[in-house]
């Protein structure tokens, strides 16, 4: 079957089969492999991708169900070689180690910092709360989203990129 | 992943003609249907896309009842002012379903139709008294939840049905109400024990009280034991204990990988003394 999706702002036609998932989608037909695929029941998060501008498990979306909608992956958060804020504080904040949970990771901040530029530290846990870390403690991480936010705010204008 | 024909009927009167000619599942948010198929738990020949069915997707006041459309997701659930100040407890349950990707694809009508004994919407949904309506291509019908729930992973949905629709009236003034859940983790979790109930005092008297408890029987159950011992009584130690205790009776957990039967037996009666406690608090709070 056909289906149309926009990715990262980009149009695209996929052939492909109802049983597989939009995970499969993103990394196999369209070579985008920064969303990973970890424990594909929808726990570990590290397949989140933004649908329609919300974080969701790509691992839980068969691929007609993708069908018409507008994905965001890790892919499109950097602007040729500017890293978006996030990347950067996550770089800086040392919110990185393994790097596997990362790009699921900064997905999920990003739609926070959609929401709001000024999250509390309850806020940015909770924003977190479905995507695993096995490396970090989570510590960094929730440094690296604070300090971001700042960034963005410094910055001085929305970052809608 | 097996193997299976995609439909995706472009309103409901297409989905029920298909419903009544073709074996197959429905699909909404499939957070739990995709990793049931992985695991083949389940494999259907025909799965049936809800997906379109923007339709079911509300949250309304009708007249005298809240009105939320099958597709509404837990986020829709989270996010629901209506639902904030009616039913406050069910958007807390909401809110603890898995994780916020779960919660953005996942629907009350599955949280439903699944029938996990510890789906977190349900304990709410029953001491709202919820009615579950059911549409197929013959027209619609409506049960009781509580008709609704047979056993683990079974409804008295017919296979040519879907809900469409759950229905309750909101909580009137004066009556406190709270949802607690115990999990191994504080997030992406499923229930170990569960709790709602709404209550309403009169003079520091119980003059109405509704529980249901989550994870401890095969379905979600309504404990009218524990009701009746409350009913007309002061809310203080010796009443909590026997309403608790009463409580204890009607459940049958199970042991499993996440508790076992004695653990969630001594958790539930204490979790029911504490959603209790913070029902009566917000009562007296308004």
């Amino acid at each position: 079957m056909d289906i149309e999706l926009t990715v990262n702002e980009k149009a695209f036609e996929v052939k492909t089969d109802p049983n597989t998932t939009l995970l499969y989608v993103l990394r196999e037909e369209l070579g985008l492999t920064g969303t990973k695929d970890g424990c594909g029941a929808g726990e570990c998060g590290v397949c989140t991708v933004l649908m329609d501008g919300q974080p969701i498990n790509a691992c839980l979306v068969l691929a007609p169900q993708a069908h018409g909608h507008e994905i965001t992956t890790i892919e499109g958060l950097s602007e040729g070689e500017e890293l978006h804020p996030l990347q950067q504080a996550f770089i800086e904040q040392g919110g990185i180690q393994c790097g596997f949970c990362t790009p699921g990771m900064i997905i999920s901040a990003k739609a926070l910092l959609d929401r709001t530029l000024r999250p509390t530290e309850e806020e940015i846990r909770r924003a977190i709360t479905g995507n695993l870390c096995r490396c970090t403690g989570y510590v960094k991480v929730v440094d690296a989203i604070r300090a971001a936010a700042e960034k963005v705010r410094d910055a001085g204008t929305e970052d809608r990129r | 992943m097996h193997d299976f024909e995609f439909y995706s009927p472009e309103n409901l009167g297409e989905l029920y003609e298909l419903l009544s000619m073709k074996e197959g599942q429905v699909i909404a948010g499939g957070t739990d249907l995709i990793p049931a198929m992985r695991l083949k738990v389940i494999q259907p020949s025909a799965l049936f896309d809800l997906g379109p069915l923007s339709e079911l997707r509300y949250i309304d006041l009708r007249q005298d009842r809240i009105s939320i459309g099958a597709l509404s997701t837990h986020t829709d659930l989270e996010r629901s002012s209506l639902l904030a100040k009616h039913a406050p407890l069910l958007r807390q349950a909401a809110a603890t379903v898995g994780s916020l990707q779960v919660r953005n694809r996942g629907t009350i009508g599955g949280n439903i139709a699944t029938a996990s004994p510890a789906a977190d919407t349900v304990p709410p949904l029953l001491v709202l008294e919820a009615e579950v309506f059911l549409g197929s291509e013959k027209g619609e019908r409506h049960l009781p939840l509580e008709e609704v729930l047979l056993e683990p992973g079974k409804t008295a949905t017919a296979a040519d049905e879907i809900i469409t629709r759950v229905e309750f009236h909101p909580l009137p003034p004066g009556i406190g109400s709270a949802f607690l859940k115990l999990g191994k983790r504080h997030a992406m979790a499923i229930s170990v024990v569960s709790v709602a109930t709404v209550l309403r005092l009169a003079n520091d008297h119980v003059q109405d009280v509704r529980i249901a408890l989550g994870a401890v029987a095969p379905t979600v159950i309504r404990c009218r034991e524990a009701e009746r011992a409350l009913l007309g009584e002061p809310l203080n130690e010796q009443t909590l204990i026997r309403a608790s205790q009463a409580a204890a009776n009607e459940i049958s957990p199970i042991s499993d990988i996440r508790a076992t039967a004695d653990y969630r037996c001594r958790a539930a009666q204490e979790l029911l003394r504490r959603a209790l406690l913070i029902a009566a608090q917000r009562c007296r709070g308004q």
